[in-house]
């Protein structure tokens, strides 16, 4: 049975053009047009995977509203975030709310799409034993690339997929330097070197507000980021 | 010139004040003069007519010989040398003749000088002596009279013959001395003042001029010093005056009392400074004639002149002590029409300087510190003035390098006068301004925002349209209208980069780290970056230390050598350079390339100011937000950005300061 996802945009036609393209992906899709529309039908049933746009009609943070909602609701349902401006990336925090990732609209479909399948993934992964997990490990750090998880000295950091991509891409191959273009291909994300820069930085905040002592990201300035061990 | 100067010479305008009130101070004096001087010609007309009532022994009427007391005992030898000190006072007679008389206790003296170029000489004795040069002497005393003939045909003693019968106790003959010179001869003898004598006659006939009357002789009373009028004129005279009579030859004929004023109290004598602006201010009118101050026998002053004439005059002139004056007032006397003489008052005063001295010291005074204190207020108030005008130009400068707004209050916009207006309608204006700058500043990002939706739904659109089944030649379309959204997105992004670095710079955090390390990284990756292009460093071999954000000082640099990238041609060079300063340190780029227009320097790290041509089509738009965001990551860092032309190129130099630290806490 296809997987149900929710999308909440208050624009129509980009609401129409995703929900038929990831219908066209295989999924089952419904748009909803406002928060009170969507809370209604999440009351009935809750979706698999739930896709908000933060600016909802007239409420210019209703999708953070909304999050929060479904977070009561259930701890572990997926949720990604549109956002039509940049700033919005600022303003978000993965800890404090709790989305699984955030995307801006310029994202394609494809991309969209990848990271859909990305959390789907996650979750089916979570749910069996891990057997066959590739695991990587260096010092404090273990990622689990199959259940996209990463942990440090045991604790899980709670990273969206995309963060989770970033990680990845450095923790491979630690030393060696990542520019911003190979994060960018990595992570399935077609954005501006401020944006990357962004989500490192979110990432540090991540590990540090569990690990005070994180330092492993590196910044080589004028090239790129590289995992130090 | 400073509207504090301006002020300044407007103040002068008070020095109209002294000028005001020296010239009614001299009014004053002129008027208190005139009073006075009336007041004295008032009791010189009394005296005068008392005079004239008491029947006091007068001068005679009309011409008279004057005789003078003698200094020196006289010799009578027909030469002038005993007669030196009364030589200025030499009686004229006729054309060519000077008479001189003078008197001791026992003899009455007479000298005469004729000049007489062309001589006729005969003795007295000769019978031509008539019509030869001769002298006829008459001399009266009482009822006797008599004639003498006196001529002499060689220097020498001669003797005067009596013309004349016997005449009582008149001699016969005057024993005379006769001396001669180129010009003329003198004559010089003398007779007892035993005789009494009241009248002296002279005649001079000199061949050469032609004479009718060969014996003929001028008869003049004799006058001298009189005690007895001196006497007189005491008793009338009032205080504090000197009275004189004149002789209506001017002659002075009788004296009583003293010019001279009873010392003041060194405290209220006039200083030399005071009297000193008494002349330059006040005195100016004074005759400076000191004659009243000699002891000449004959007082020849214009006032004197003018009553001889028959008119009352008055004179007033500088005194002997210092800053005082003298009025003089000269009365004719006159008896029954004849003019006897005049009478010369002369009050010394001291009053009229002292009062105008005093009201002048006070004027000045006065004027001086109203001068001071009208010069005191103008100037604070013009210093008040400036100091509110400058805070008015330093806050619209302010506003004006602040894109029109201003941290706080616009100041003096609560003044209620015109300043105050000036302040509410610079304020007004800057708001104006502010609000269309701030709304130029977010159309940008406004713009894109909103246009972000639509993006996005032809960018969906296209996704979708993918997998729409077009026909094969529709391909080319769909890639194409993905190539026009990519760039809309790109300019959408670009439009909207200003605000959001605005943002990201003003919450980017500071370490401390060392300054050569980010720049020496940041220069490993632009070499990948430059190609064909040379890339220098030229880096100190310590470390820099400084509380930097690096992340903006890698941007700042990334945007500089991207700019600098796109100007330097195919194998030029490029030079990334640190220098550490007092301050902070430096960071040079430089690079070879066309030189910047002199026009544009200023205004190179402005927002949305690009030097680049149009862009070509397909590259990225360029919005000049490059130099902006340097310039904004150098203001973070407390620094300045600047370009400057060198030799074959460019250089771009981040002047860094560091970061303020944050408090910890």
């Amino acid at each position: 049975m296809a997987r149900s996802i929710a999308i909440v945009e208050d624009e129509p036609l980009i609401r129409a053009n995703y929900v038929e393209a990831l219908n066209r992906f295989g999924y089952e899709t419904r748009g909803y047009g406002s928060r009170s529309e969507a809370s209604n039908a999440f009351a009935m049933r809750l979706p698999e995977l739930v896709i908000i746009d933060i600016g909802l009609g007239d409420e210019p943070e209703g999708g953070f509203d909304l999050c929060r909602e479904l977070r009561a609701k259930s701890a572990t349902l997926p949720i990604i975030f549109l956002t039509a401006r940049d700033s919005d990336f600022d303003v978000i925090s993965g800890l404090r709310l709790g989305a699984d990732d955030y995307l801006s609209k310029d994202t394609s479909l494809h991309q969209l799409a990848a990271r859909i399948a990305a959390l789907f993934r996650r979750i089916e992964s979570l749910k069996t034993p891990a057997a066959s997990e590739t695991v990587i490990e260096h010092g404090p750090l273990k990622l689990e690339s199959e259940r996209m998880r990463v942990l440090w000295n045991g604790i899980e950091i709670p990273l969206t997929v995309t963060e989770f991509w970033m990680v990845h891409t450095l923790v491979r191959f630690p030393g060696h330097v990542k520019n911003r273009d190979q994060l960018m291909r990595e992570a399935e994300l077609v954005v501006d070197d401020a944006t990357i820069t962004s989500h490192i930085k979110r990432i540090r905040k991540k590990f540090v507000a569990l690990a005070p002592d994180f330092d492993a990201i590196e910044t080589v300035h004028g090239v790129g980021y590289r995992w130090t061990p | 010139m400073s509207l504090r100067q301006k002020l300044l010479l407007v103040a002068l305008c008070t020095l109209a004040l002294p000028v005001a009130g020296w010239l009614y101070v001299r009014q004053m004096e002129t008027l208190l003069r005139e009073g006075q001087a009336q007041a004295l010609v008032a009791s010189a007309r009394a005296m005068a007519r008392s005079l004239v009532v008491v029947d006091a022994p007068l001068p005679p009427a009309g011409p008279a010989w004057y005789v003078e007391r003698t200094p020196v005992p006289i010799t009578v030898d027909g030469y002038a040398d005993d007669w030196a000190s009364l030589s200025p006072w030499a009686q004229s007679f006729g054309r060519n003749t000077k008479v001189m008389l003078a008197e001791d206790d026992r003899w009455l003296y007479f000298y005469a000088d004729v000049r007489a170029p062309q001589r006729h000489r005969a003795d007295a004795g000769d019978r031509l002596v008539l019509s030869a040069d001769h002298l006829i002497i008459s001399i009266a005393s009482g009822e006797d009279a008599q004639r003498y003939l006196l001529a002499s045909a060689a220097p020498g003693p001669t003797t005067a013959i009596a013309l004349d019968a016997d005449a009582g106790v008149l001699p016969d003959r005057i024993n005379a001395q006769w001396q001669e010179d180129g010009s003329g001869f003198h004559v010089e003898f003398r007779l007892p003042r035993g005789l009494r004598l009241d009248r002296f006659g002279l005649g001079v006939h000199i061949a050469a001029d032609g004479d009718n009357e060969p014996l003929s002789a001028d008869s003049r009373p004799l006058l001298d010093f009189s005690a007895a009028l001196s006497q007189e004129l005491s008793r009338l005279a009032p205080d504090g005056v000197r009275v004189r009579m004149l002789s209506p030859d001017a002659w002075l004929m009788a004296q009583s009392g003293k010019l001279a004023l009873p010392d003041l109290p060194a405290a209220e004598r006039p200083g030399w400074f005071a009297s000193l602006v008494y002349r330059s201010l006040l005195a100016t009118r004074l005759d400076d004639d000191s004659a009243w101050a000699e002891d000449a026998p004959r007082v020849d002053l214009p006032e004197v002149r003018e009553a001889l004439q028959g008119k009352p005059a008055t004179a007033w002139r500088a005194g002997e002590a210092r800053g005082s004056v003298v009025l003089a007032a000269a009365m004719p006397v006159t008896v029954r029409g004849r003019m006897h003489g005049v009478v010369l008052l002369e009050q010394p005063s001291r009053a009229v300087p002292l009062l105008a001295n005093r009201a002048l010291f006070g004027l000045l005074l006065t004027s001086f510190a109203v001068l001071l204190v009208a010069g005191g207020v103008l100037l604070l108030f013009a210093t008040r003035l400036t100091f509110r005008l400058r805070r008015l130009r330093n806050a619209a400068e302010r506003a004006q390098a602040n894109d029109g707004r201003l941290d706080g209050p616009f100041p003096l916009t609560d003044a209620t006068d015109e300043l105050g207006d000036l302040a509410r309608s610079f304020a007004r204006l800057f708001e104006v301004v502010g609000g269309y700058t701030d709304y130029l500043r977010t159309l940008a990002s406004k713009l894109s925002h909103e246009l972000n939706t639509p993006l996005a739904i032809v960018k969906s659109s296209l996704d979708n349209l993918d997998h729409a089944g077009l026909p094969p030649e529709a391909e080319p379309y769909l890639a194409r209208a993905r190539d026009g959204v990519a760039r809309l997105g790109a300019l959408v992004r670009a439009m909207s980069e200003a605000s959001r670095m605005e943002r990201a710079i003003a919450a980017a955090e500071a370490e401390d780290v060392d300054l050569a390390d980010i720049v020496r990284g940041c220069a490993e990756g632009y070499r990948a970056l430059a190609g064909d292009r040379r890339l220098e460093t030229e880096l100190p071999g310590e470390p820099v230390p400084m509380h930097v954000s690096p992340e903006l000082i890698a941007q700042a640099l990334d945007k500089l050598f991207d700019n600098a990238l796109s100007f330097t041609p195919p194998g030029g060079w490029l030079r990334i350079a640190l220098r550490p300063t007092a301050e902070g340190a430096d960071i040079t780029l430089s690079n070879q390339g066309p030189p910047l227009p002199a026009a544009m320097q200023g205004r190179l790290f402005d927002s949305l100011v690009s030097l680049r041509d149009k862009a070509t089509p397909g590259d990225a738009p360029h919005l000049g937000l490059g130099l902006y965001v340097v310039r904004l990551v150098a203001e973070r860092h407390q620094g300045t950005a600047s370009a400057r032309n060198v030799d074959d190129g460019v250089a771009f130099t981040l002047h860094l300061k560091g970061m303020p630290r944050q408090r910890l806490g």
